[in-house]
């Protein structure tokens, strides 16, 4: 009767979602289980990358300590205990190294000891005291930099969605029991929120316009809980912890590289400045913004300052000297951004965005907990994952946004944005020549209708800058697209605002400006697209941001209903290509990574002989009498000048 | 004999249990806080409301004339609200009734086009709606900080110090089915 059917029904149901249900506490728990795992695996990982690092970074800190002692002993002699405790230290070393390296040699258990942490120390001393320093710098930037590159404004009281926005973010505070944080709104293309700060008490919610008039405030209601859970749950100081380490590394790059080039120095100047000030918010947070933004560009492994130096053609003589006097400096740098580079893309930094997808799981499950509705979230997510989510300005943070700003198609079809790029490809021929009708332009989905889009775009932006400054034809025929097109609202932002035209061609100007400035944040936005993700994203080849698909079946599990029983069902065959590939692609994987771990080796060990050779030409130029030197060869011109006039 | 090893365990256990009584005596204050601070924000929204109901029933007496049997509902769905008195239940009861009061007000408000056109009353609509929902969710939050306090309460270790220090099990502002009508009414 009804019964097989029913279970038949079920289990075509179940088959997507095998895993059991979960209330959304339980969630919570697993997934603060989960973050406790993932930060221990990123301690552990923090440790494996300290030790390379440390080997570099100890022999430059003594030899540049060496250096500096044989310098100031030329002028004012140091007490012989100095160089009597460092020739013990460093014969020690060399006995220790002899003795695990060439096994030769008997070495006690204390000097072993005493030797590892002279190896260790200097080095981890130096990271850790950058780090805690970079922490507290930043703990008081706020987010006054980060809220002005992105464009963000109040909300106007005047607006309704605005009103109930602000309304829908106390509503959510109240139902965590938390101070409620102030909400921002970006005028932007795209659709997506985020939530700023460097703490919890000093949290802003940010949100695109767009999402007030393509939400409905139950799924707004959803999106806001995301965000106010993620601050409840301290989401704030972790985002804060895990851009300081990275900023950290950039700042040892950096520092070493600080002799060589203007723009390490201008970083290290502005680091000095910002400590220094004390006082307006805005300037402090924006020059905290531009460190962090320069520190993490460092990490790119694009040309550094010492590259340029060293690399320069037609040198000076004074630069060909000082290149000799500072050569290990170069390989120093290598290693060093050779380590960051391996360790930071491989092992931190793959860590670090799996634990930030813990947190964005979490955030989830206290969304379901604050709003009791986990369908809300999960049509959000969709309607999200159909539109774009690129905000202009927002790069350097992508990692704080609710959806991956480079966009996650992975929930939603493309059936809605292709529908409507053809109508307004449509429309917009339509209005080129007035004498054709639409009919003749049926064309659907053509394969190149994505870069036709994006042509005809560029197209309607010149022209409605040619009617802002006064071109009466290209008025008309906006007007006529904008009729053709009727109230179509997910499109009102790509048009510039019909008023502030006409307003321009009067002669206002400062809807002319606003005009001018909505291209050019297209063209911006467009450019930064091409150029793919930026920011923290960029040390990560893991996401920061869990798939869209993956977010949605969890939310299922907590009780939402199926959107689409038949999406993306990969079949076993496709599990079965990938999983034939990873075998085939592992063992390659491992081989170029314990090569590139022999590479940093080699680094280490060409480090420390340049170093030790450095050490070797200061002391010989230092030790070396000079005086005598000069005399002697005086003397000898002398008497050879003597011998020739007296054969003369 | 030599009494040292008992002597210090004896003293490691009163360490242990002097530290479990301190620790577990601050986490009963801390959640009866919760409970307290929880109420007070139930409270200050419940007010809220009452506060706004007047400015409602001014802002439509002119355009719904004849819906008078409506408008003295809500007049006296409020007064019963602010009389109601401390005890929990009947406070709730009282307050729900309000709540599909102004409920009802809305729906009979959908009928008069002008009325609707009029941005103070949108504003006012808009206000409403979100004291609505401030309200259920401060409710949700109260009574999530009771369960965790009765919880706690009810546990083993904890239940000894509780019957010590007089604390007893308090009450869930109680949801009727009528209440989530009215919250999902205007969005």
């Amino acid at each position: 009767m009804s019964v097989p059917e029913m279970t038949g029904a079920a289990s075509s149901f179940a088959a997507p979602s095998a895993r059991p249900p979960e209330t959304f506490f339980k969630a919570q728990e697993r997934n603060r289980r989960a973050t406790w795992r993932m930060s221990a695996l990123c301690v552990f990982a923090a440790f494996l990358m300290g030790i390379p690092l440390t080997l570099v970074l100890s022999p430059f800190l003594y030899a540049v300590t060496m250096a500096a002692a044989e310098v100031v002993n030329h002028f004012s002699p140091l007490p012989p205990e100095f160089w009597q405790i460092s020739s013990d230290l460093a014969r020690l070393a060399v006995r220790v190294a002899d003795a695990v390296f060439n096994q030769r040699g008997v070495v006690s258990p204390q000097e072993l000891i005493i030797a590892a942490v002279l190896i260790f120390l200097p080095g981890i001393a130096l990271a850790l005291m950058l780090w805690t320093g970079m922490l507290l710098l930043f703990r008081h930037g706020g987010v006054g930099g980060t809220l002005a590159s992105l464009n963000a404004r109040e909300p106007n009281p005047q607006d309704l969605k605005e009103l109930q926005v602000a309304d829908t973010v106390q509503e959510m505070a109240i139902a965590a029991g938390l101070p409620a944080p102030k909400v921002m709104l970006i005028d932007s293309p795209g659709a997506n929120a985020a939530a700023i700060g460097t703490c919890a008490a000093d949290a802003h919610i940010v949100l695109c316009r767009r999402l007030l008039d393509d939400l409905n405030r139950e799924q707004l209601q959803a999106l806001v809980g995301h965000l106010v859970a993620s601050v409840g749950n301290g989401d704030l100081r972790i985002a804060f912890t895990v851009t300081s380490v990275f900023e950290t590394c950039g700042l040892i790059v950096t520092l070493i590289n600080a002799p060589f080039g203007r723009q390490s120095r201008s970083t290290l100047w502005r680091i000095v400045r910002y400590s220094l000030r004390r006082g307006t918010g805005a300037a402090q947070s924006a020059d905290a913004e531009q460190v962090a933004e320069l520190l993490a560009d460092t990490l790119d492994m694009n040309s550094s300052d010492i590259d340029r130096f060293f690399n320069s053609s037609n040198p000076g003589v004074i630069r060909k000297a000082l290149r000799l006097m500072f050569f290990p400096f170069l390989f120093t740098n290598l290693a060093v951004e050779l380590t960051l580079w391996f360790f930071l893309n491989l092992l931190l930094g793959p860590c670090m965005a799996l634990l930030w997808r813990t947190r964005r799981y979490l955030a989830d499950a206290g969304a379901v907990e604050l709003t009791r509705n986990p369908d809300a979230l999960e049509s959000a997510l969709q309607s999200l994952s159909d539109d774009s989510a690129t905000v202009a300005g927002g790069s350097w943070a992508s990692h704080l946004f609710v959806v991956n700003p480079g966009g996650d198609r992975s929930l939603g079809g493309d059936s809605a944005s292709t529908e409507q790029q053809r109508k307004f490809l449509q429309a917009w021929h339509a209005t080129a020549n007035p004498g054709v009708t639409a009919a003749a332009h049926n064309s659907p989905s053509l394969p190149g209708a994505a870069v036709e889009f994006a042509r005809v775009r560029q197209e309607m932006m010149s022209t409605a800058m040619a009617a802002a400054t006064g071109n009466a034809e290209a008025t008309v025929r906006l007007q006529a697209f904008a009729q053709a097109m009727g109230v179509d609202p997910a499109l009102v932002h790509e048009l510039p605002n019909i008023n502030d035209l006409m307003l321009a061609q009067r002669g206002d100007r400062a809807a002319l400006a606003r005009v001018r400035m909505q291209r050019q944040s297209r063209q911006r936005q467009q450019g930064e697209t091409q150029r793919g993700q930026t920011g923290l994203q960029t040390v990560s080849f893991v996401s920061f941001h869990p798939p869209l698909a993956k977010r949605a079946k969890r939310l299922q599990r907590m009780g939402a209903h199926l959107i689409d029983p038949s999406r993306r069902h990969s079949g076993l065959g496709g599990k079965i290509v990938l999983a034939i590939l990873y075998l085939i692609l592992g063992p390659l994987l491992l081989t170029c990574g314990v090569l590139m771990l022999f590479v940093i080796a080699m680094m280490i060990g060409l480090n420390l002989l340049c170093l030790g050779l450095w050490l070797a030409l200061i002391h010989w130029l230092f030790a070396v009498d000079w005086a005598s030197v000069i005399a002697g060869f005086t003397k000898f011109v002398q008497d050879v000048a003597a011998a020739l006039s007296q054969r003369r | 004999m030599d009494f040292t090893p008992m002597l210090i365990a004896i003293a490691v256990v009163v360490v242990l249990a002097s530290w479990f009584v301190l620790h577990a005596y601050n986490r009963l204050v801390r959640m009866r806080n919760n409970v307290r601070n929880a109420w007070a924000d139930v409270d200050v929204q419940l007010t809220l409301r009452h506060d706004l109901v007047p400015n409602l029933v001014e802002s439509v007496k002119g355009y719904m004339s004849h819906e008078r049997q409506t408008l003295e509902a809500v007049a006296q769905a409020r007064s019963a609200a602010m009389n109601a008195g401390a005890d929990l239940v009947t406070r709730a009861a009282a307050e729900m009734a309000l709540g599909s009061a102004v409920g009802n007000l809305f729906l009979t408000a959908e009928r008069y086009p002008d009325l609707k056109a009029s941005q103070n009353f949108l504003l006012l609509q808009e206000q409403l709606t979100t004291t609505e929902n401030r309200i259920a969710f401060a409710r949700q939050h109260y009574n999530e900080m009771v369960r965790q306090f009765n919880t706690l309460i009810a546990e083993f270790p904890w239940n000894l110090m509780a019957a010590q220090f007089g604390y007893t099990p308090e009450k869930l502002f109680a949801a009727s089915p009528q209440d989530r009508a009215t919250v999902q009414m205007a969005s």
